[in-house]
């Protein structure tokens, strides 16, 4: 039995993207080869102004080298503390987390939405998806933001083939309007054999799972909580389920199906 | 040479004095991911009431100074599905196996408690009559001398074997619920659970948790924790299970010197799933350094002004 463990890992590389985000590459971590698309990292932060580990999912790993990329977006306390890291300090780690996206059937049309930061799965579930053979032309990455400054790493996820279609609410890049718009209209185009997974604000993922339910478009939310334990012992972070109760979304999350989490 | 972990509580013998906290390792199936349960001194399950309870809606928990706040609402599968589900797992460790035992009422402790009688694979029942978060039981009956009494008697009748108490830190006098609790029968305290608190958003001027107030946890309340040991420890001569705050040997010991002859990890776990672990090697090097042949050389031997 493969037991899960914490780890130490140093900080390898670190890239400051435009505002509030940046991208973290962490080394050796022993269990980048076991990531999936969709799980997270609990990381313990080395300064005691916080006391629990924060949640952050898996942007991309390295097998090889034993490399696991985050992209963080500053957004308080925790994340803070994060970004003052320097090349050389070393974090404790542990992961991978969660239950991770279901890969879609090879030839399904795939329809990805991103809005703000919850950008890095996805990034992560497209790269996997190419890797494994899936035709880029059949992927299309839905990336929304408020302002041009929310959309990072594209060409990043241009580089990778897909259909990207950028959305910013004051139409500073690409589209205007809210992401959901023009995923509407490609669900409705690619009709059955298409598939749905996003991850982003509340507002979005609500959105989202409207649309698949009323266009009957089958997919998966990747949901976000503050976690106190990210292992499923406290049962601090649980959501509401339609068919009732609650699921903790550490570990029977944090990819839901849409239509199961009361949004 | 190694010294000697052992520790008896109540004719139960601990391999270490090592417990996991109530409420931070569920049924033990998660943290068996981590290591081998053996490996702890004991385990006491998340509290088991009579009927499935789904606990209170989220936020249920807030981070605070050096701690957090939860209030889950005692949040269990109901006791048939524990027998049922958790047990069979539970029975497989070689482990301690504590149930803590909750309710609305005394006759539900009762029920919960009868039905916990016969089964083997468990070694105590811990006495829940403690908890902040719930409207009914919980810490009524352990702020009241008569009711603490009452619902441990009450409890005692139907249930032989060790049954230990886990007392509220909310309360004028831990010492006198402790006195009452003793009459009742119980044969061992946990001191101590959570310190109600709350925290506010000021942005939406909302509690932070949905229970409008929650129980305090984490090294923030250790200083309570031990003045709750030390008081529980001048009163009674049953052994008491030091629980609040503990993240590192260094906290352990200060319980033992209170008068603890074991301790629970709490909210540390949540940070360091693998804390009573290091905890138990750190301990042997502790006594080794001082030249001292068992963990028991340490309990109660506070120097006290």
């Amino acid at each position: 039995m493969t037991r899960m463990k914490c780890e130490t890992v140093r900080l390898t590389e670190r890239r400051d993207l435009r505002n509030d985000y940046f991208s973290f590459t962490f080394a050796p971590f022993s269990a980048a080869d076991k990531c999936r698309p969709g799980q997270f990292v609990h990381l313990k932060l080395p300064v005691g102004e916080v006391y629990f580990r924060r949640a952050f999912s898996v942007a991309s790993v390295d097998t090889a080298k034993a490399e696991l990329e985050l992209i963080v977006k500053v957004v308080g306390r925790g994340t803070r503390i994060l970004a003052a890291l320097r090349r050389g300090d070393s974090t404790n780690l542990l992961g991978p987390l969660g239950q991770p996206f279901k890969p879609p059937r090879k030839r399904e049309r795939v329809v990805l939405v991103a809005g703000g930061i919850g950008f890095p799965p996805l990034l992560f579930l497209a790269q996997k998806l190419i890797t494994r053979g899936h035709d880029p032309k059949h992927i299309t990455f839905f990336y929304g933001g408020r302002s041009r400054s929310d959309i990072i790493e594209r060409n990043r996820i241009r580089k990778l083939g897909v259909n990207l279609r950028i959305v910013t609410e004051d139409g500073t890049l690409g589209e205007q309007g809210l992401v959901t718009d023009p995923v509407k209209v490609a669900l409705q185009d690619h009709g059955d054999n298409c598939r749905l997974f996003a991850c982003g604000p509340e507002g979005m993922l609500k959105a989202v799972n409207e649309l698949g339910l009323t266009l009957n478009v089958p997919g998966q939310l990747s949901l976000e909580a503050p976690m106190p334990c990210g292992i499923g012992v406290c049962l601090g972070c649980v959501v509401p389920l339609t068919a009732g109760g609650y699921a903790r979304v550490c570990c029977d999350g944090p990819v839901f199906e849409i239509g199961e989490v009361a949004l | 040479m190694t010294p000697d972990m052992k520790v008896t509580i109540a004719g139960v013998e601990f391999d270490n004095p090592l417990l996991t906290a109530s409420g931070c390792c569920g049924y033990g199936e998660e943290l068996a991911q981590f290591y081998p349960l053996s490996k702890l001194g004991g385990l006491v399950t998340k509290s088991i009431t009579l009927e499935p309870r789904l606990g209170h809606p989220p936020p249920r928990t807030a981070e605070t100074a050096s701690g957090m706040l939860n209030a889950i609402g005692l949040a269990n599968v109901g006791i048939d599905a524990f027998i049922r589900d958790k047990l069979p797992f539970l029975a497989k460790q070689k482990t301690r196996i504590i149930v803590n035992v909750a309710g609305a009422t005394i006759d539900e402790y009762v029920e919960v408690s009868r039905r916990l009688d016969d089964i083997a694979a468990l070694d105590m029942i811990e006495l829940n009559i403690s908890c902040p978060n719930v409207d009914q039981g919980g810490i009524q009956f352990g702020s009241d001398p008569k009711l603490t009494e009452k619902v441990v008697a009450a409890v005692r009748a139907v249930f032989a074997r060790p049954l230990i108490v886990k007392l509220s830190p909310n309360v004028t006098s831990i010492a006198d619920i402790a006195s009452a609790a003793e009459t009742g029968g119980a044969d061992a305290f946990t001191v101590m659970n959570s310190v109600i608190g709350t925290a506010v958003d000021i942005d939406t001027r909302r509690p932070r948790l949905t229970n409008n107030k929650g129980g305090l946890t984490g090294p923030a309340i250790k200083p309570i924790a031990l003045a709750m040991v030390d008081a529980v420890h001048n009163r009674s001569r049953l052994p008491i299970i030091g629980v609040g705050g503990i993240s590192d040997w260094r906290d352990a010991v200060e319980f033992f010197l209170c008068g603890a002859t074991a301790v629970q990890i709490g909210t540390a776990l949540f940070v360091e799933p693998e804390a009573p672990l290091k905890i138990v090697r750190d301990l042997k090097d502790y006594l080794r350094e001082n030249k001292l042949k068992s963990i028991n050389d340490l309990i109660g031997r506070l120097e006290k002004y």
